[in-house]
């Protein structure tokens, strides 16, 4: 247990860091392009500036970028120490604790994701609202892909031992294709089959709702499409290892022995294979959790959900950068969860696991 | 097979077909229209919702997959076979560096980067990197030095890349202003290698340890040479077999992007982007079935495609 322990903690610390690195590199990155970030919102206050003289036009503009830079903290340095080349010569800065990248990660470690620098609002509210959409999204397609996959498993790994045959195989057949195909074109195709008006107009097509009176029940029905599509474009990965571990474990010693005993072939599968065929599914599942939330970008900007997967491509979009450092944050904590999990979930479903001393 | 030969041969030959219309070019007295062939120049295939022809994007975007997605695959798939196989071929204490060479890359860093004392120290460094060189020269024994941990380099290289999806990556590097076709390309490569080098590296760790493997090495040849044209064959064999499908997930991921109108100027041809217009049009079924047909085609003969070289390999 302490030995599992040990290696749970490294685990997770090691992603971790990896977070940490790959979130600082986005932020170090993009702060290097802020130039453009003060453009952008010098667009709006450009509107202001033509009722002044053409002449003072210019000193306007220079002191409104220096007030922006200013109220987003771009006017420090970038990081603790900078290279200057002057002349030929360079020579390496030190500025101590005063620059943006330190503020950034104080802020961080206190829970503030920064301003936006398209308005210059706090991001924090913004993803909280842009959450309440995506987490019912992603958990239940988590959900069904979870149920989806152990259904479609079993019904595949049934049968005939020697070779699928029948609608089998082209179950088979079908995952095998979904599985290549790109989220965004299963989505597109999903809307247009079961929401338009000149096909099967059953579903409603756009998920979000600008009103909170309406029922839950048509609420609900809005999220089927989203859900289905992510749900669609997971489970033929896990289903198909599903699948051909359960029949790997089918042509083993103990289930023929359990089949020797008359135990018929439903119950073999259920009791004695799917345990042992469960491990690779848990190792699948931690990778889960992250795809969903990057599918969630696709089907939320498909469907019209106001989640965080449409507000990262409208920030990627619009080059509003610490929106799109935000989105890396919150998908490398989806990941960290995913990881923990997957390994508590192990721990659980393989007492060999714990027994280690 | 044939569909493949088709994309590869329409996305070489684009300028030179003899196409009614010209890329990017609306037709604005056709706009969003379904196919017809009634007028004189027809659109075979219809028009988008800016007046493009289809038949003309799709050509234009079998370019875009010729010139961006198969290059990226290519070079992802040779950077990842040679990373992953040597990170495999000599883990963490396999590759002892001289001492010298050592000194002198720190030499050389110091020089590049400018820190303190530039001049003085850098000339130290390689001073004391000559001088091992010449002391290492002079008596032949067991090769000494610090053992280079390339083993662990790549596993955090690899955890780096790894904890966020590949999606919401290239996403985050394609925030910045639009990119050009090479960066592209780089961008592609720099997501996809990992899939690549990971297989080579477990195959490899398997390869080493072989009878002929061995037997090259006890041959007294030099082990970069053994690395390189014994090990290394072995243990790309199935890449073969993964190439295509890798190949298919960066066709799917470029057209994604494309889709969500991220990273390439608006007007650029491409599968995704066509589909992108169909948000503005919901009921344009020509567009669905045209490109996202073209697109679903090519993926599925790239499975096709791998499953042979599989049972080949």
């Amino acid at each position: 247990m302490r030995l599992l322990g040990r290696w749970l903690a490294a685990q997770v610390g090691r992603a971790f860091l990896a977070a940490w690195a790959i979130a600082s590199l986005v932020f170090l990155l993009s702060r290097l392009d802020a130039a453009k970030a003060t453009d952008l919102l010098l667009g709006e206050t450009d509107n202001l500036g033509t009722a002044v003289l053409r002449a003072d036009a210019d000193t306007i503009q220079h002191q409104a970028r220096q007030a922006i830079e200013q109220r987003l903290g771009l006017a420090e340095p970038l990081f603790y120490t900078t290279r200057t080349q002057q002349a030929g010569t360079v020579s390496w800065h030190w500025h101590g604790l005063h620059n943006q990248y330190h503020r950034w990660l104080v802020g961080l470690l206190h829970g503030h994701l920064g301003l936006s620098f398209r308005d210059g609002q706090p991001i924090g509210p913004r993803w909280r609202a842009a959450l309440a959409y995506t987490i019912p999204l992603t958990f239940l397609a988590l959900l069904g892909a979870i149920v989806g996959a152990l259904l479609v498993g079993l019904v595949l790994a049934d049968g005939p031992q020697a070779a699928l045959s029948g609608w089998r195989a082209g179950l088979h057949t079908l995952l095998t294709g979904l599985q290549g195909l790109p989220l965004f074109a299963l989505a597109l195709g999903l809307l247009f089959a079961f929401a338009n008006p000149d096909m099967l107009n059953i579903l409603p097509a756009y998920a979000g709702s600008p009103d909170d009176e309406e029922l839950w029940g048509q609420r609900a029905l809005r999220l089927v499409l989203p859900v289905l599509a992510l749900v669609l474009a997971v489970l033929p990965e896990l289903a198909l290892l599903l699948a051909h571990t359960l029949r790997h474990e089918l042509s083993t010693g103990y289930a023929t022995t359990a089949r020797a005993k008359g135990l018929s072939n439903g119950k073999l599968l259920r009791r004695h294979a799917l345990p042992n065929a469960i491990l690779p599914l848990l190792t699948a599942l931690a990778g889960l959790l992250p795809a969903l939330v990057a599918g969630a970008v696709v089907v939320e900007t498909i469907f019209a959900l106001p989640g965080t997967g449409r507000l990262l491509a409208e920030a990627v979009a619009m080059h509003d950068y610490p929106v799109v450092v935000a989105g890396v944050l919150f998908t490398a904590l989806a990941r960290l969860l995913a990881l923990a999990l997957a390994d508590a979930l192990y721990a659980w479903a393989d007492p060999r696991i714990r027994l280690v001393p | 097979m044939g569909w493949l030969l088709l994309v590869l041969s329409a996305g070489l030959l684009a300028p030179w077909l003899p196409l009614a219309f010209l890329p990017a070019v609306p037709d604005l007295q056709h706009v969003a229209e379904a196919p017809s062939w009634a007028a004189s120049p027809a659109h075979w295939l219809g028009t988008d919702t800016q007046g493009r022809d289809v038949l003309t994007e799709l050509v234009y975007g079998a370019r875009q997959v010729v010139s961006s997605s198969l290059p990226a695959a290519l070079l992802a798939t040779l950077v990842g076979a040679l990373a992953g196989g040597a990170a495999g071929f000599w883990g963490n204490k396999g590759l002892r560096l001289p001492w010298a060479v050592w000194l002198a890359g720190v030499a050389v860093g110091w020089w590049a980067l400018a820190l303190p004392g530039r001049w003085p120290c850098s000339l130290a460094l390689a001073g004391g990197a000559g001088l091992a060189w010449w002391r290492r020269r002079s008596r032949t024994a067991k090769p000494t030095g610090w053992p280079l941990p390339l083993d662990a380099m790549f596993q955090s290289a690899l955890t780096l890349l790894s904890a966020v999806p590949r999606l919401v990556l290239v996403l985050v590097f394609a925030a910045g202003p639009a990119l050009g076709t090479p960066q592209l390309v780089v961008l592609l490569v720099l997501v996809a290698w990992p899939e690549a080098a990971s297989q080579v590296r477990t195959q490899m760790l398997r390869v080493r340890e072989l009878p002929f493997v061995e037997a090259a090495r006890a041959a007294g040849l030099p082990t970069w040479r053994v690395w390189y044209r014994h090990a290394l064959p072995h243990a790309c064999r199935p890449l073969l077999a993964t190439a295509p499908l890798s190949l298919a997930g960066l066709i799917g991921l470029e057209s994604t992007l494309a889709f969500l109108g991220v990273g390439r100027p608006p007007d650029v041809p491409s599968w995704g982007n066509l589909l992108g217009t169909l948000q503005q049009e919901p009921g344009a079924w020509w567009l669905l079935a045209s490109a996202g047909g073209a697109l679903v085609l090519t993926l599925l003969a790239l499975q096709q495609l791998a499953q042979q070289f599989g049972q080949r390999a």
